[in-house]
C-alpha cells in the first residue's frame, strides 16, 4: 500500500523495497542489499524538498484514521464479511482500498495546500496540478468534515483556509 | 551518475535479516556499502511513517527486510 502511495505521490514504488530474508540466508541478504542498491541507483538522488507536498500529504494519509481502519479490519472483512453481512473477496476489497487511498491521499495533498496559503481552487490547481472539478469536489468534502472552511469571496473568486 | 552512492535505510528484523546481514558479515560477502542499518525487534515494527520519515530527512531508498 505504502508502495501505491509512493506511485500516486510520484516518488516511486522503486525506492521501498520488501524482501524476506532468513538468518541463515547470508548470501540471499547479500543479493537483497545489491539488487536495492542498484535499482535505487537507476533513480537516482532524491531530494526531499522537491516532494515537500507530497511527503506531507503522504504522511497525513497514512496516519490518517481511515487507512488504518481499513487496513485494520481488512483480514475480517475479506474471512468474515463486513457488517451488514456482505462478504468481499480480497480483489474487490483492494480495489476500494486503492480507491480511498488516491482519495485520501489528494484531500490531504489539498489541505496541505490551502494551509501554505493557496486559497482558491485555481491557485491549487497551478501549485498541485490536480484537475479543478475534482479540486472543487474534494473540498467540498473537506469542509464537511471540518478540515477547511469557506470563507468568503475575493474579487469573485471563494477562498478556503484550514480550521 | 557513475560514481552515485545511494543512502538506503535498512530496517531489518532482529531475528531474521540482521542476523542474515551479521552472517554476510562473519562469512565475508561483500556488498554495497550504501546501506545505514537500523535494527527493529521484528520488520511487524516498522510503520510507513518511519519509510515517510527516512524520505524526508533525504535519504534516496529504503528497504524493509524481515
Amino acid at each position: 500500500m505504502t508502495q501505491k502511495l509512493f506511485d500516486l505521490a510520484g516518488i516511486g514504488q522503486e525506492r521501498l523495497h520488501l524482501a524476506w530474508v532468513s538468518s541463515a540466508e547470508a548470501q540471499r541478504f547479500v543479493e537483497v542489499v545489491i539488487n536495492a542498491t542498484e535499482v535505487v541507483k537507476t533513480k537516482g538522488k532524491f531530494d526531499p524538498n522537491a516532494f515537500e507536498y507530497e511527503l506531507a500529504a503522504a504522511e497525513m494519509t497514512l496516519s490518517g484514521e481511515t487507512l488504518r481502519w481499513m487496513v485494520g479490519k481488512e483480514v475480517k472483512i475479506t474471512s468474515k464479511g463486513d457488517v451488514y453481512g456482505r462478504q468481499w473477496d480480497v480483489k474487490s476489497f483492494e480495489t476500494i482500498l486503492d480507491a480511498v487511498l488516491e482519495r485520501e491521499y489528494q484531500k490531504n495533498l489539498i489541505y496541505k495546500a490551502v494551509k501554505e496559503g493557496h486559497t482558491s481552487v485555481r491557485d491549487i490547481h497551478n501549485k498541485i496540478g490536480l484537475d479543478l472539478k475534482r479540486i472543487s469536489y474534494l473540498l467540498a468534502d473537506l469542509e464537511k468534515t471540518n478540515k477547511v472552511e469557506f470563507t468568503g469571496m475575493k474579487d469573485r473568486i471563494p477562498v478556503f483556509a484550514v480550521l | 551518475m557513475a560514481d552515485f552512492e545511494p543512502k538506503i535505510v535498512a530496517f531489518l528484523c532482529n531475528w531474521c535479516a540482521y542476523a542474515g546481514a551479521d552472517l554476510a558479515g562473519v562469512s565475508r560477502l561483500q556488498y554495497p556499502s550504501s546501506i545505514r542499518t537500523v535494527r527493529v525487534m521484528c520488520s511487524g515494527r516498522v510503520d510507513p511513517i518511519f519509510v515517510l520519515e527516512a524520505f524526508k530527512d533525504g535519504c534516496d531508498g529504503v528497504l524493509v527486510a524481515g
